[in-house]
């Protein structure tokens, strides 16, 4: 079997060739590229293309475009017809010498679908130019007419280039993401600055879609791709939930987005790529979310809080006395159950303290007759309503026969925290300087419903004192349980 | 307004009753007084629940709020049911709260009436009588 050694033949090929790597490095020339550039490969390996032969001008910004474009589309790309001036060394006479050339580059893998490299193959047109400048001598006439067409054919391609430089830039700031997939393994051959946001810039030009975003993977969305490459029918969704690295470093996130996979065709029918666009639609989705949660939680609370206003309405209805004193009673409790609700609402319904919470239901009644006392303390939502109510149902009853009914009466709410853990509080109502008082025959629903909300509801325990002295109780309630 | 159903038809139905309001659950033990109902609890905390659940527990059927304090009450429901106890849920949520295979069974939505917790029971009870065991 016959082995060739392409390095000779890359060596021995009479047009010039050179190979660049992705900063545009020289990595090899041939001995036709030496000849015609007039430099030797000693001067060239390692160097950069443009420090070599710097050119400012229109001619240097097409060349570096024809390398960008190879190296992030993976496509073959010529420049048919390049005016392109290069130094003459010093021992040949130095100064610019004007050159003409054509040259073609193809993109050189590293066999895991990235470009690495780009192969150019560029011929010194410039003896044609110059045979047209002597365009008078009729045996001539066959090659200056092959450059007329080839400038030709350069006019029009830049045009064309110019056009498709318009739409990638549209395309790049497009506000909704944009990428393009090539062949089988869905290589990246394009991808806009929204769908670089969208992946937290990760660097997925030339590479695989599922090495580029390996998270993607058991997700669903590579078996679409396949699909739509084999059947070259589009497909897509919208607020599709998928888990996405959105950052360098971080886990998949939850991400929503609206998107389109549609095949593209190339002349003759066959399906060759995928054109995939959509929108990050995550924040749109969680704040709705978010706003289903609000309304179901409000939805539930006023549900609950009405259940409560209808308790309170029927049991207050059926023990009142009379429709005035139902009328009194009812609107004091609704009242009350109104200014919990208020202490809640302006801590976000997180918690209320109950300093605030004891002298607000308190302060109906002059402040020198009604002593607060005891330790900063937080309560949840729940356990602040369920005190609210008892406090207003203790309240009530010292106002209506305890010592507030009196001239001299005083009451004081001491509490303290328990030393032992779990905590208790231990809360104590005294009432003094009043009437004297005896435990009412028929249990009213004031003091049915404090020693449920005590026992039942907190589970803690209510124990009632009546005697001469006046009206007294002693509350406990677990904290945190 | 007259009760839809039969005056007396609940007379003697024990009914366990757990809800972590205390005037919801005082409303609700009143309702079912003037049905004729013994009331089984209240159980107000999910674990005073938990523990009834789990100990000689004789009620005809079980009212169960769906959130006991922060805890979903299904897992209890799921025991409960297993023993063949008839079932009705109370919420303030609708039935989006209550997962799928507990739909068939009647529902409570608060705030509701004496009227509709007749239903529910007659719904959760079919044809039952008080003093009839319930069987599997």
């Amino acid at each position: 079997m016959v082995r060739i050694d392409f390095e000779r033949v890359f060596e021995a090929l009479s047009s010039p060739h050179m190979v660049v790597d992705r900063q545009l490095r020289y990595v090899a020339v041939n001995a036709a590229y030496e000849r015609v550039t007039m430099r030797t490969r000693e001067e060239m390996i390692g160097r950069h293309l443009f420090d070599l032969f710097p050119n400012e001008g229109e001619s240097g910004r097409r060349l570096r475009s024809s390398f960008e474009r190879v190296f992030a589309t993976g496509e073959m790309d010529s420049l048919p017809y390049i005016s392109y001036d290069i130094q003459r060394p010093e021992e040949q006479g130095g100064g610019m010498e004007q050159r003409y050339w054509s040259a073609v580059h193809t993109p050189l893998g590293d066999g895991e679908g990235n470009v690495a490299y780009v192969v150019q193959n560029t011929v010194d047109v410039t003896e044609l130019v110059r045979l047209r400048q002597a365009a008078h001598l009729p045996f001539r006439f066959g090659e200056i007419k092959l450059l007329e067409r080839a400038q030709e054919a350069e006019r029009q391609h830049s045009a064309l280039l110019e056009e498709a430089e318009d739409f990638r830039r549209l395309f790049q700031q497009a506000p909704g993401f944009i990428a393009v997939l090539s062949g089988p393994e869905h290589i990246f051959t394009f991808a806009n600055d929204a769908y670089l946001r969208l992946i937290g810039g990760r660097a997925v030009l030339g590479k695989k879609v599922r090495d580029a975003l390996p998270e993607v993977e058991g997700q669903g969305f590579f078996e679409m791709l396949d699909r739509v490459l084999a059947t070259g029918q589009p497909t897509g969704g919208e607020a599709v939930r998928l888990f996405l690295q959105r950052a360098a470093g971080e886990e998949p996130r939850e991400t929503f987005v609206d998107f389109s996979y549609d095949p593209i065709r190339d002349g003759a029918g066959q399906v060759t790529g995928i054109f995939v666009q959509g929108m990050d639609r995550t924040e749109a989705v969680k704040t709705q979310r978010r706003q289903r949660l609000l309304l179901d939680e409000l939805n539930h609370r006023v549900k609950n809080t009405l259940a409560t206003v209808q308790s309170i309405a029927s049991q207050t209805m059926r023990s009142a006395r009379d429709l005035e004193s139902a009328r009194a009673d009812l609107e004091a409790r609704i009242v009350a159950l109104s200014k919990a609700h208020d202490l809640l609402s302006a801590q976000q319904w997180a918690n209320t303290e109950l300093t605030t919470l004891v002298r607000q239901e308190l302060s109906v009644h002059d402040r020198d007759r009604v002593r607060v006392d005891g330790p900063w303390l937080l309560l949840d939502p729940k356990t602040s309503i369920a005190l609210a109510l008892v406090t207003h149902e203790l309240s009530t009853n010292a106002a209506k026969y305890g010592a507030l009914s009196s001239a001299n009466g005083k009451v004081s709410v001491n509490w303290r925290l328990s030393e032992r853990q779990p905590r208790d509080l231990q809360l104590v109502w005294t009432e003094r300087d009043g009437p004297p008082v005896e435990a009412p025959r028929r249990r009213g629903f004031g003091s049915r419903m404090i020693e449920r909300v005590v026992s039942g509801e907190l589970g803690g325990t209510y124990e009632a004192e009546f005697s001469p002295q006046g009206f007294a109780c002693r509350i406990n309630i677990p904290l945190n349980a | 307004m007259q009760p839809n159903e039969m005056p007396g038809k609940f007379d003697g139905l024990r009914i366990f009753v757990v809800e972590d309001e205390a005037l919801v659950a005082m409303n609700l033990e009143m309702i079912l007084e003037d049905l004729g109902c013994t009331i089984i609890g209240p159980a107000m905390r999910f674990d005073r629940a938990e523990a009834m659940v789990g100990g000689e527990l004789a009620a005809d059927a079980a009212i169960l709020d769906v959130n006991v304090g922060g805890h979903e009450v299904f897992p209890l429901a799921a025991r409960l049911a297993e023993k063949g106890m008839p079932i009705i849920f109370a919420t303030g949520y609708d039935q989006s709260g209550i997962p799928k295979e507990w739909h068939e069974r009647p529902m409570l939505q608060k705030p509701y009436t004496s009227d509709d917790v007749a239903r529910a029971l007659a719904q959760a009870l079919p044809g039952k009588r008080p003093g009839v065991p319930t069987g599997k």
